[in-house]
């Protein structure tokens, strides 16, 4: 660890100090206005910090109750613009829905893209519809790679909108998978933290400003839901 | 965990993204409560410290690149921070409390396992070279939030000779580890 030439034995003691928590409250609130204006007595404390850290290794991970991070989300996120009312209660008709014209959809799915795959992969495909079939989008993805590949059949975005897909697992709050195309055909590759959620999940489309959810939620109204099927 | 994904979650929860806030939430939260909650060694001041954590992750995220530390160190750090000032703003010390209930340990990658497992070998080499009471005291302040006092009771030394012993053992361990 290099560290300033400018500081003092004392200092790097204090540094230390500071790290581990040992100063008493009014030392700390010393040394933290000192901190503000010194970059190289920050980067003694972060030396020490990162000295230190592997000593928590010993600590055993403890999965915290799931209501920590709902109360936590609550806390953070509840007084902004939340999804659009209704929008859980359509997304329950949607899935009864969805499952319904699941058999249909693998079908579909595995004639429209039969000629894409190759053979061994792990593919899975959905149906994202409109009860009305106003939309239809279909998609195709490839667990190998991560890419999900859609072609929309029928409907298209709003003038001056988006069509933004979604990925939804069992009672979570939806994630975004990306912004359509405006083509009708496209692909999205699917970050990796997501992935294997991909088997279990259902897909649903929302309407949404040009870019996509300013919010990371949906904002605007589920256009088409549809789960997700292995072929 | 693989240090590169949880860099860039953090990365992006700087830019305000939700879902990448809940990733970090998911892929670190475990290992944050257990160290708030070996600190408090109780579940329902962890519980709320942790979101305290998570919070201040939250509005301190787009900073973090600006700190220098690597992505568990600056979540520990804050986790561990916050967890010592709750225990030192107890109006007493909680004793006779029921031990907490571990679940088991879902265990880090093979490749984050093994660098963590070399850095931690090297720390441990280090700690056993300074003495068990040594290394004791300087386990204690850091996972248990000891104060020089506690501690000077705890070994049943004055508090100065105790200030004076863990200063020491500090800087003999960055030697050791900077050898």
């Amino acid at each position: 660890m290099s560290e300033a030439p400018d500081h003092s034995h004392d200092d790097d003691v204090l540094a230390a100090e500071y790290a581990m928590h040992l100063l008493s409250p009014q030392d700390r609130r010393t040394f933290e206005a000192r901190l503000k204006d010194d970059p190289g007595l920050r980067a003694l404390v972060a030396a020490w910090q990162e000295r230190l850290a592997p000593l928590a290794d010993e600590v055993p991970p403890i999965a915290p109750p799931p209501a920590v991070k709902a109360a936590l989300m609550d806390r953070l996120f509840k007084e902004e613009p939340a999804p659009a009312p209704g929008w859980w209660g359509r997304l329950a008709l949607w899935r009864a829905l969805a499952l319904a014209s699941m058999a249909a959809a693998v079908v579909l799915a595995a004639l429209l893209f039969v000629q894409q795959s190759a053979p061994g992969q792990p593919v899975m495909v959905a149906e994202v519809a409109a009860a009305d079939d106003s939309l239809r989008v279909l998609a195709r993805y490839n667990a190998k790679d991560g890419v999900l590949q859609v072609s929309r059949v029928t409907g298209k975005a709003a003038a001056g909108r988006a069509l933004e897909l979604w990925l939804i697992v069992g009672q979570e709050t939806p994630v975004s998978l990306g912004v359509l195309p405006a083509g009708k055909r496209g692909q999205l590759t699917v970050a990796s933290n997501l992935r294997p959620l991909m088997s279990d999940a259902i897909l649903a489309i929302s309407d949404e400003p040009p870019g996509g959810s300013p919010t990371g939620a949906p904002t605007g109204a589920v256009l088409a839901v549809g789960q997700i099927n292995s072929v | 965990m693989d240090t590169g994904i949880i860099e860039k979650m953090i990365a992006n929860v700087g830019l305000g993204d939700r879902s990448a806030f809940s990733s970090l939430y998911d892929a670190t939260s475990a290992k944050l409560f257990g160290v708030a909650l070996r600190v408090l060694n109780d579940r329902a001041d962890a519980e709320d410290v942790l979101q305290e954590v998570f919070v201040k992750i939250w509005h301190n995220a787009d900073r973090y690149a600006a700190n220098g530390l690597s992505p568990m160190t600056w979540l520990i750090t804050i986790a561990r921070n916050t967890a010592i000032d709750r225990l030192r703003a107890r109006k007493a010390p909680s004793e006779g409390e029921e031990a907490v209930v571990s679940l088991p340990d879902p265990g880090p990658t093979p490749e984050a396992a093994a660098v963590a497992a070399s850095e931690r070998a090297r720390l441990d080499g280090c700690l056993q070279e300074l003495g068990d009471d040594q290394a004791g005291a300087v386990r204690g302040a850091y996972l248990d939030g000891e104060t020089y006092q506690s501690l000077a009771e705890l070994y049943d030394v004055p508090l100065n000779t105790m200030r004076t012993w863990l200063r020491r053992s500090l800087m003999k361990l960055k030697e050791c580890l900077s050898r």
